[in-house]
This record gives C-alpha cells, structure tokens and sequence, in this order.
C-alpha cells in the first residue's frame, strides 16, 4: 500500500502466509472460525498493533526499543493511579498515561540521539527503569479502574469491533501514509539505510532520531490505555515481553533490522500471524511452554528471511 | 645471482588497468626502493605479492621457485613480512602481544607469557622503543610508536625463515633520530640477506637507504636504477612524466565574483588554518599525495569536521550566510560529493529516484510535508535522461548500476537541488572512460553557467584539464596555488613532496 512495487509483493506474500495459517488452524480445530476467535484476537491486537506501529519506525530509522512493554506498564499504572486515587476524569488520566509515555521516549531519544549512547544500551535501561517506575507509581499492585475504561475496548454496537481496534487500524493508515508519503518518512528511512550520506544531504539526524523515539514512547502509552482498557484495571505485571512480539511482528511483516527497510501494514499483517497463531495454538490445546517455543521458532524462521531478503538487493 | 623475489608480466584491473605488465627484480640482501604518486599502484603491488590481493595474470618466483600466494598466510610461510602504511595493529592489545601477534610462543598448552615478553623486548630495543613497559596498551602510544611497533611485528620474523621485508611508509610519522634508527636496522639486516622493498614519499631517505630504487608510472615501471645515480628531482621528474597536458588550451578563464570565502579555517583532522576565496565561474583543484589532508579540508569546508575553527562565507544573492553544519551548506546550495560513495553518498538497496531526490525533498512536497509522487517521478526521469544515465528506469535500485552510472546519480541529486557550490573528492575514481568523460563535460557545463567548484582528485591529468586554480596540500599544509597556464605536472608534483622531503617531520 503506497509503496513501490517489490514491497507491495512481499505484503501480499506475507498476507499469504497469514491466509494460510488461518486455513491450517480452521482445519486442526473446530471453533477457529467463529465469532468467538474474531472477539478475542480483536480485543488483544490493538495494544500490540500501536505498539508495533511505533517499533516499526524506531527500526526503520536505524534503532530500537526495548523498553515499549515497560512504558505500556507505566502508562496503564499512571492512568489508573490518576484515575482511581487523584481522581481525574477519565480523558484527562488517559492522556497522562500517554504522556508519561511521551516521557520516556523523550529520555530515550535524547540519550540516543544527541548524547550518542547507544540506543540499544538505553532503552534496555528503560525497559528496567519504566517496569520499577509501573511498579512504584501502583505500588505493586493491581489498580481497578472499572467499566468505563473497558467501554473502549468493548465492540461498538452496529460495527461489531472495538474502539481501541478502530483507533489502531487508523493509526496503521496514517502511519504507512506518513512513512512512504512524507518527506518526514522519507528522511527516516534515509537515515536508517545511511545516516552519514543522509547528513551530507543536509539532513539534521538528531531531531530525527529523538522524535522517533517519542513517538515509539507516546504509541506505547497509547497501547498502555488500551491495555487497561482491556483488562479493566492496571496491571504492573502487563506487557512483559511485549517488545519482542513488536520486534517479531515487524520483522515478519518485512522490516530489516539493519534499517532502512520497512512496512507498517506488514508489519500490521505480522501481528495478525501472531496473534492468530498463539490464539489457534491455544484453541489446539497446546501448552504454554509449547506455545512459547512454536513462537520463538516462528521469529528465528521471520529472521532468516530477512536476512534472506537482505541479499536479494 | 638469483633474484630474492622476480616480477613479471603483473596484470591488475579494477575498473581500468591499475598495473600493466608489471615487471620488478629484487637481489638478494638489496634494499629496493619503489616511489610513485598516488593512485600509481604501490598498494595494489605490495598486496599482490603478499597475496592479500589476486593478480589478473601475473608470474612470480620466489629465489627461484614458482610463487603463487593465495592469501596473506602463504606469503608468511613463504617468509614474506609486511609493515604496513595502515597498521595491522590491534588497539586493545599491548604492545608485546601486537609484535608476537602472528607467532605467540606456546608452550604445551597456553601462551609461554615469559617468552613472549623477552622475545618482545628483544624486538622493542632493535627498532627503539626504550622506556615504554611492554605491556602497555597499544591504544596509549602515540603514531610515531605505533609505527615502530608496526615494524617490530614485522621484525618479529624469525631469521631464518624472513626472506622479504615489504616496508610501506615505514617513517611518515618518525622524527629523524627515530628514522635513522630505522634505517640502521634495515642496513644491518640486509648486510646478513634480507631483501627489502622500501615504499616511501619521502625521497631523500630512499635516496639514502635504498641501493636501488624503481618509478611506478602508469601502473609500469619506469625506471630502474643505482640510487647513488639519482637525485630527488629526478625521482620527481620520473614519477610526473613528459607527457604533453593534453587539455582545451592553456590560458586563464574569465571567473565571476567573489562566492565563497574561506577565512582561516582549521579542525582537528586538518590542523593548519587555510584561506581562500572562490568565486563564480570557477573550478578550483586540491592536489596532494595521500593524507595531505584534502578531504579533511572539504569536509571542513562543507561543515562536516569535529573542532572547526575560522569561518566559511558564502555569497548567495547578495546577503552573506555563515557556513556552519552540512545541513546549513545542503541548504544553502552547496553539494559534496564525498570520497567513497558506498559509505557516504549512495543509499544502497534504494531507488534510482529516492538517491536522486533526497536531497531536495523541499521543491517536491505539497501542504504537511507530503510528497507529490508525480512530481518525484518527473524530475528524476529529467535528470536521469540529462545526464545520460544508463539504467531500466528511476525505479531501478541503485545498486545495479555501474560506479560511473552511480557517480551521475549523485551529481543529478545536487542539481536537483540546485547547487551552485560543488564540493567533490574523486568524482572520477573508478568510473569507466566514458563515464568519466561525460562527468567532465556536465562539471564544464555547470562553471559555465556559474557554478563554483572544489575539486579533490588524485589526477594530476583531471585537475590540470578541469581547473581554473590547483591548490597544493603537503602533509595537511597548503603549500601553493597555481594559476592556470603557470602550472607544470612537475611542479605540481613537487609542491605536493615538499614537506617530505629535505627536513624530516619534527615532532614525535
């Protein structure tokens, strides 16, 4: 979508692939293709989906950030501590809790781009940091928000999907839209493929690389709110290894790890084989452990071609 | 006698012939000088015999036997050691394991410390590093130290099995009682057998070490001769060749006004502050041997260098804009065509049309930064057909057109922005003929209308055809600046010796 035509190809395979791994779980199972299956993948993608979204551009430009399920922790115990003890209209605790997203992406940006560290070392620093800051601000426990934070992840009457599930499709629009559209994009992935020669081009990378991250860290707060919104409540504990699915997500959906090479509705595509695939899995019957090794094997296998993929330029 | 080490009919090509039925004769216990100007083809010589580098066709004899290395082991079981000018050195390691590097003594299982460190020693004396513990980091030494280490490793040898001593630059950072100590080493050690093949710019060492010395040339040799027979300026003479300056006349050309001023401007990587002022209509070369500096100083210029200090001014409409960060100049019309264009210009993996247009997305986007698809697609098809640039269309990707196709795109991405202060450093190197001649006449047609130009290149042939002025670097000094119909090859060549020749570099 918007894209040249060799990417549009690897979408469409991709798609394929998605297709087929639905085709292959509708036929191991008996309940694959109902209503039931479509609720639950739809109620867990969002968070994830934004997410995703934010790690794409982060490892589009040439970087990474370990620390997205953190600050998804964060955002929700912010939102839920604002709502529940300060006592905050809901809107305005939801917008804290993205904020507070915002944040550390900011840190983090800043960190990376301008004081040079690598960012790597400093989002692994914040993955940490934000996981003790979810913990400090809910005192270690779960905070119960209650129903009208759940409105948002219940499906709309008439449309039979979610609010946070319309808001993350949104998001994936806008955000393939402003990566292959934009002269903003454009100087993402030129940085990410060679940021020497995008400098001699005269463009400023500093600015370029801090903002990414921001904007990692403000989707993540966004995925923090539909977290909550899912569970009801703010949970410490949530998200934990959420950065490893975006990355996976990503990276099967056609985004390099070395920069400079990605797609958002790929990498869409890439959280709905995930998604299906644990979902199915777990419709099998097949055991947790079980589970958490098909997955990993599947992103060892996304890895594989992509450096496949590498070579074929 | 036979020869140590024979030479003949050596063929290499990258893009064009870089050595052309090379032929060289080494003695046994000779200490054989090889000078040549840059691009000559020192480097790709020395790694052909130590077979770091394969030959199109080549016939060597090692004392007498066939001598075929197919990687740098063999020529070390072959007895071949190498000083090179880029040190083989590794910088987290001290010096004693930097020296033994290629030949730890062990004994049944682990590293024999105790020898290693005698034997280091030993090798630290014979060059002349006293006083420095030889379990230092190498990191901590200052380059003149790191050279002798460099040396020492090469040393390191054992007797008995070193047959051929290659050395590259061995001196360029030594104070002259360093180098002396040097060449003492090298007298003895070839007084006992070892040949030496003594690679150097500067001239009067080589006079004075070597027995014989041989010119490279246009990838041939030629000369070779009894070094006590010549004399530094014949070497230079040699070296710049008789060749008539085959370019459109000789006479200076009209240039317009004053565009870029360039105001005791330093940096780290070039310490000497520069001044020079260029104007419209001009085309202004830096020549220079390697690492006289000349891409440091157009980095500088374009804003690029850590520590910059003076200023760059340039002239555009009327008002004056101080030239401080690459993004400053892109935005201000002036382009840079860096040396290697695979680390610093092409986005590999990219479009033909994204390496053209990303560096004036500006002129190509509507409301909110959105770019205009139509608009991307024309002008880079213009430009591509302009300059004439063979590929299957501006969505091919980069990387499948050759270096001269690719060198086009990088100057349709300046003129797409509408540069009309060019930066370039080796715009040529490694393009093909024809390539090569259609870069040159696009860079005419752009003086023409009124652009200015710096050019860096090592072709004395391209910078004399091209240029209205060539400035000299020496040792990152400006050492002269010719006009146009006042310069010889000759004495471009000598400026650029200048300050390495007669008095040796005084600091350590």
């Amino acid at each position: 979508m918007f894209g040249k035509l060799s990417l549009l190809f690897e979408e469409f395979l991709i798609f394929i692939a998605l297709l087929l791994l639905m085709l292959f779980f509708g036929l191991m199972t008996e309940s694959f293709f109902t209503l039931g299956t479509l609720r639950t993948i739809s109620t867990q993608l969002p968070a994830l989906t934004v997410v995703t979204i934010g790690m794409t551009l982060v490892l589009i430009s040439g970087g990474i950030d370990l620390s997205v399920g953190s600050i998804v922790a964060l955002s929700s115990g912010v939102i839920g501590i604002a709502f529940t003890v300060f006592e905050l209209p809901l809107p305005v605790a939801a917008i804290l809790g993205i904020l507070a997203g915002g944040c550390a992406g900011l840190i983090n940006g800043f960190l990376g781009s301008y004081l040079r560290l690598p960012v790597f070392i400093v989002t692994l620093g914040m993955l940490e940091a934000g996981r003790g800051m979810a913990y400090l601000v809910t005192d270690s426990q779960t905070v119960y928000i209650g129903a009208s934070i759940q409105a948002l992840s219940l499906p709309i009457s008439g449309i039979g999907v979610s609010a946070s599930f319309l808001i993350s499709l949104g998001l994936v629009v806008l955000a393939q839209y402003v990566l292959t559209r934009t002269v903003y994009g454009r100087y993402l992935i030129a940085i990410g493929t060679n940021e020497q020669a995008a400098k001699i081009s005269g463009i400023r990378t500093e600015p370029y690389l801090m903002w990414v991250l921001v904007m990692s860290g403000l989707l993540a707060g966004l995925g923090g709110l539909m977290n909550a919104a899912y569970l009801g409540a703010s949970d410490p504990n949530a998200a934990t290894g959420l950065e490893l699915s975006a990355i996976a997500a990503a990276v099967i959906g056609g985004t390099s790890l070395m920069g400079g090479r990605g797609s958002i509705v790929g990498a869409f595509i890439g959280v709905l084989i995930i998604s299906v695939l644990q979902n199915g899995l777990a419709q099998m019957g097949v055991s947790e452990p079980v589970k958490r090794l098909i997955t990993g094997l599947v992103i060892i296998l996304a890895v594989l071609i992509d450096r496949w993929r590498g070579r074929q330029v | 006698m036979t020869a140590r080490i024979t030479i003949k009919g050596l063929n290499k090509s990258f893009a064009t012939p870089v050595l052309k039925q090379l032929a060289l004769q080494v003695a046994p216990g000779s200490i054989h000088g090889l000078v040549g100007e840059n691009g000559a083809g020192k480097s790709t010589l020395i790694n052909i015999i130590c077979g770091l580098l394969a030959a199109d066709s080549a016939s060597l004899t090692l004392d007498g036997r066939a001598y075929h290395p197919t990687s740098r082991t063999d020529s070390l079981a072959e007895g071949l050691a190498l000083a090179s000018q880029e040190l083989s050195l590794i910088e987290t390691l001290s010096i004693e394991e930097n020296i033994l590097l290629s030949s730890f003594p062990q004994n049944a299982v682990s590293i024999d410390r105790r020898a290693v460190r005698q034997q280091a020693k030993v090798l630290m004396e014979i060059v002349g590093l006293r006083n420095i513990p030889p379990q230092t980091q190498l990191a901590h030494l200052s380059l003149a130290e790191k050279q002798l280490v460099e040396l020492a490793k090469a040393l390191s040898m054992p007797a008995d099995r070193i047959k051929l001593l290659i050395l590259d630059e061995p001196t360029s950072a030594l104070t002259s009682s360093q180098a002396d100590q040097v060449h003492k080493i090298i007298k003895q050690r070839a007084k006992s057998g070892l040949s030496v093949i003594y690679v150097s710019h500067r001239l009067d060492d080589v006079l004075c070490v070597c027995d014989t010395v041989s010119v490279l040339r246009d990838g041939v040799i030629q000369l070779t001769a009894a070094s006590n027979s010549l004399t530094s300026n014949d070497l230079i003479r040699e070296m710049s060749g008789e060749e008539l300056l085959q370019h459109s006349g000789d006479e200076p050309r009209e240039t317009g006004d004053l565009r870029l001023g360039i105001e005791q401007l330093s940096s780290a990587d070039f310490p000497e502050p520069i001044s020079l002022q260029c104007h419209a209509r001009e085309i202004i070369g830096i020549a220079g041997l390697a690492g006289a500096g000349r891409s440091e100083l157009l980095h500088a210029i374009y804003g690029l260098a850590a520590d910059r200090q003076g200023r760059v001014v340039l002239n555009r409409s009327g008002a004056n804009v101080l030239i401080d960060s690459a993004n400053t100049a892109a935005k201000n019309g002036m382009a840079l065509i860096a040396e290697d264009r695979k680390s610093q210009g092409i986005f590999s993996g990219k479009s033909i049309s994204f390496n053209t247009t990303v560096a004036g997305l500006g002129k190509l986007s509507g409301n909110l930064g959105a770019i205009i698809p139509k608009r991307e697609q024309r002008v880079s098809e213009e430009l591509i057909s302009r300059l004439k640039v063979k590929c299957e269309g501006t969505l091919q990707s980069i990387d499948r057109l050759s270096g001269g196709n690719q060198q086009k795109v990088l100057i349709a991405r300046w003129l797409q922005s509408e540069s009309d202060v060019w930066l370039l450093d080796e715009p040529t190197r490694g393009v093909d003929a024809g390539s090569k001649f259609a870069i040159h006449e696009q860079l005419r047609k752009l003086r023409d209308q009124g652009a200015t130009m710096i050019i860096v290149s090592s072709e004395l042939e391209e910078l004399t055809a091209l240029c209205d002025r060539i400035l000299v670097l020496s040792n990152k000094k400006a050492v002269a600046i010719f006009k146009r119909g006042q310069w010889s090859k000759e004495k471009l060549l000598a400026a650029a010796f200048s300050e390495h020749k007669g008095e040796r570099a005084l600091a350590g």
